[in-house]
């Protein structure tokens, strides 16, 4: 293949199931942010955020046979690297205690009793800064609230392909989504009051 | 006051997952409820508010930097494994399945050789690959096998497939 970076992914695809390599590098080139926003917004860290993908492309190239199209590349890889962000976030829970979203939604669920927000905590704020903010208020989430908004939001997953993702049961994904959502709206509240004072 | 129930009902409502029939009997609550709509428009508010709205993140590593790490591992396990996971799926499939007969064959074959041995003490064997123990009890004349299945390395090519 002459011209890369011209070429469509589907090309670039058959080209590396072929064994080219510098096809599979142009599609690299052109997913890596993706790929990387999503194990970052994950993740919340850099590093790993780096390794996971990196590992996730050194998957893809290995199972570029078992591909066939009936997703987008990008959603295939994307696919991958949630995948193995979720398996290290295990990993890494059996190592720690449970924090105080896991302990708040399992003992009866504060998010039941949380008052409404009535005012859109959002209204006025110009795009960059309402990035930051839902960035700042997943950060300060359990990675199962997080990944649920993730995975419902940004990837559009319904609860059916979030519980086989999470391993879970589809209860327990309207659970946390519910819990994730509350909390959401209370911390972008939050950070709106405290612009006002 | 709304219970639990209902309020994950309301939001599967406005998340599209509920059956038609159950759609329609929230949709009808809903009209009536203040408190209910107070928490749909909530959770749609919040909905719409990270709904597109993720933060642009660009990966802080230049493309040839990042790609040649790439290209190593992926030549390093090339190297370690030549060709195991490009192997054609017919191919895996096979592989799978012969697994745990190749492990019943070789539990068969200890079996014999157990049954062979000159001395009247029980003795245990244990096929580490397989994950299939025997056990032989000469005086009763009776031999036990366990097998595990899937074996451990057979769950993880399986668990590898299913993945995808």
């Amino acid at each position: 293949m002459k011209d890369l970076s011209s070429a469509e992914d589907q090309e670039l695809v058959r080209a590396a199931q072929g064994g080219d390599m510098p096809a599979f590098e142009e599609l690299v080139a052109r997913h890596r942010d993706k790929l990387y926003a999503r194990a970052y917004t994950m993740m919340r860290n850099e590093e790993e955020a780096i390794d996971l993908t990196q590992e996730a492309w050194v998957k893809g190239w290995q199972r570029l046979g078992q591909f066939h199209g009936e997703s987008s590349f990008g959603t295939w890889m994307t696919r991958i690297v949630i995948n193995l962000c979720l398996d290290q976030l295990r990993k890494q829970k059996r190592q720690r205690t449970e924090s105080l979203d896991e302990i708040n939604e399992e003992s009866g669920g504060v998010e039941r009793q949380m008052p409404v927000v009535t005012v859109n905590p959002t209204a006025g704020l110009e795009r960059v800064e309402l990035r930051q903010r839902i960035d700042r208020a997943l950060g300060q989430m359990s990675y199962e609230h997080r990944t649920v908004l993730v995975l419902h939001e940004f990837e559009e997953m319904e609860y059916k392909q979030i519980a086989k993702e999470m391993k879970c049961s589809i209860g327990t994904v309207m659970s946390r989504l519910f819990y994730a959502r509350r909390k959401l709206a209370a911390l972008l509240a939050d950070l709106r009051k405290g612009d006002t004072q | 006051m709304m219970d639990y129930q209902q309020q994950l009902d309301l939001q599967a409502y406005l998340d599209g997952e509920l059956s038609e029939a159950k759609a329609r009997r929230v949709a009808a609550w809903l009209a009536q409820d203040a408190e209910a709509a107070a928490l749909a428009i909530e959770l749609r508010q919040t909905r719409s508010a990270v709904t597109g709205y993720e933060k642009e993140i660009r990966l802080p590593e230049s493309r040839e930097f990042y790609w040649s790490k790439i290209q190593r591992e992926i030549q390093r396990q090339e190297r370690a494994e030549p060709n195991a996971e490009r192997l054609p799926e017919w191919l895996k499939v096979i592989r799978r399945l012969l697994m745990p007969a190749t492990a019943m064959a070789m539990v068969a074959f200890i079996a014999v050789m157990v049954g062979r041995q000159p001395t009247g003490i029980p003795s245990e064997t244990a096929l580490t690959d397989t994950g299939a123990m025997t056990y032989r009890d000469f005086e009763k004349g009776a031999t036990l096998v366990w097998l595990s299945y899937p074996a451990d390395n057979e769950f993880a090519d399986y668990e590898a497939a299913m993945f995808e």
